[in-house]
């Protein structure tokens, strides 16, 4: 399968994933999406020094993997470049803060280093709390929940729609590097003196296609507020969900329990 | 469902000067008509089709839905009315699933969940895709794209349908069958195709086009079978007709 293939077909099946007819994708989009912004902000307020604090929200993404039966390894395939990354950012604290903040017998841990920690976790676990969202709601769910939150519409269509565009630009990028292969046959990549004409007409194609889909969304009465379908009213258990994770993350982000709980046994 | 008739009144169109795609352009469509527009590459068939949804409105001329002028502020009204079914499935569509994008102009005219589901439900029957209701569109073969693109227009429950070249990807079972759908419809449908076959199946008129003109208009079976006339316009007669002589 080609790169772009894989892509293609990634795009889609995390799209695949939201529509499951599992228990958590049937919780509604709008406490999916507010205990996510609530569980970000909770995790990226901790203090950079506070590696232990911040452990406990890793209870989060664990249980819910496990209750929405989403696999950890489809997880970090998809998640792949962008966990490096987030892994990268805090990679020159310990060069900058030798600030002694803990010692474990003879070794002194400096606040760089811990500062480093807590900068790879709020990462990791903020792209994992955005990943259970996406993978468990569905792109429609998701800006249906924007517009119970009164976002403005303009800005939630303009989001569905760069979604729907990063789509066919892809489809549009297949067809053009196909056509190109198979009259370069042996060749390896495309040669840089045809780049510009192919990145031209990529553009040009995909505007059309895009042109195209938003004619046909006008021909079906489309008048600038896309039709999200109506999700199910939020039952008891949506409720009782959202109240138990508000709690629990509560409680971790304002009470030191792993050390409350280490302490019972020492 | 109402039945209403289309009038066009001397369309010319161009993109560019000097280059006209349609000139004087002029012909009622009424209620019951089946309307197959034939022409080689280029004549404008497509543009003809796009025109009269209101798809561009740089055009000469006059073009009537119910008596209502097609314009800027009269768009929404009459796209109400009409059904189009594009020559490229993938610009129809765009939701992610079957069932998703059949329900798309349902939800956008603000019908009830529970009527949207019985109408999502009834044109999914009607083109024998109720197995494909919860698939994924990338994974749908040509054809297959090509009935759910024809399923999204049926959901509307239009008063007047135009298809461009509808036949393209088809099956001969699928063939057949939006033979059968476009026969039960009785209210105006103009198809524009180069399938002549399907054209004489499905019409009870046609419009031969050249060079952006009408050259005939007038009785399906009477020009597809005038082979002198459909040659000098870069057609040629249907298959269907060609074993019957031979």
């Amino acid at each position: 399968m080609s790169k772009i293939n894989r892509a293609i077909y990634e795009l889609q099946s995390i799209d695949a994933t939201a529509k499951q007819n599992r228990w958590m994708n049937q919780i509604h989009p709008l406490v999916k999406l507010i205990l996510t912004i609530y569980y970000i902000v909770l995790t990226v307020s901790f203090h950079k020094y506070d590696v232990e604090g911040l452990l406990g929200m890793c209870i989060y993404p664990m249980v819910v993997f496990i209750i929405g039966d989403l696999k950890w390894k489809d997880a970090l395939y998809r998640l792949r470049i962008v966990l490096p990354l987030v892994c990268i950012v805090g990679i020159f604290n310990p060069f900058f803060d030798h600030r002694v903040v803990a010692t474990f017998g003879s070794v002194q841990v400096w606040g760089g280093v811990c500062s480093m920690i807590t900068l790879m976790l709020k990462g990791i676990l903020t792209v994992f709390a955005s990943y259970i969202l996406i993978a468990t709601t569905s792109i429609e769910g998701i800006c249906y929940a924007f517009r119970l939150l009164h976002v403005p519409k303009i800005m939630v269509t303009q989001f569905l729609l760069i979604y729907r565009y990063i789509t066919l630009l892809l489809t549009e990028t297949k067809r053009i590097t196909q056509a190109y292969a198979l009259r370069a046959p042996g060749q390896k990549g495309i040669h840089y003196k045809v780049w510009g004409s192919l990145v031209g007409q990529l553009l040009l194609r995909s505007m059309d296609r895009a042109d195209d889909v938003y004619e046909s969304m006008c021909l079906r009465g489309f008048n600038g507020e896309f039709p999200f379908g109506k999700p199910k009213k939020s039952a008891g258990g949506d409720v009782a969900y959202f109240i138990f994770w508000v709690i629990v993350l509560f409680v971790i982000r304002t009470y030191p329990v792993f050390r409350l709980v280490g302490g019972l046994f020492v | 469902m109402s039945h209403i008739h289309v009038a066009v009144e001397n369309l010319s169109f161009s993109y560019e000067k000097n280059e006209p795609i349609l000139q004087n352009v002029s012909f009622f469509a009424g209620e019951n008509d089946a309307i197959g527009i034939v022409g080689h590459n280029g004549v404008g068939k497509s543009t003809l089709l796009k025109l009269l949804v209101g798809l561009d409105l740089r055009f000469e001329g006059s073009i009537r839905v119910e008596e209502i002028p097609l314009e800027q502020n009269t768009l929404n009204k009459i796209r109400e009315k009409i059904g189009y079914v594009f020559q490229d499935s993938d610009s129809q569509l765009f939701m992610t699933t079957v069932e998703e994008d059949v329900a798309f102009a349902p939800r956008n005219y603000g019908l009830p969940e529970a009527e949207v589901q019985r109408r999502v439900t009834a044109a999914l029957e009607k083109v024998h895709i109720e197995h494909l209701r919860h698939k994924a569109i990338y994974k749908l073969s040509g054809g297959e794209k090509k009935l759910a693109s024809i399923a999204t227009i049926l959901s509307m429950t239009p008063d007047v349908i135009l298809m461009d070249e509808p036949s393209v990807a088809l099956d001969p079972k699928n063939r057949r069958n939006l033979i059968h759908i476009l026969n039960e419809f009785d209210h105006l449908k103009i198809i524009a195709s180069h399938d002549l076959d399907f054209i004489l199946d499905t019409c009870n008129r046609v419009i031969l086009m050249n060079q952006g003109k009408i050259i005939a208009d007038g009785d399906a079976k009477e020009i597809l079978t005038n082979e002198k006339l459909l040659n000098e316009n870069g057609l040629e007669l249907p298959l269907s007709l060609y074993k019957s002589d031979n």
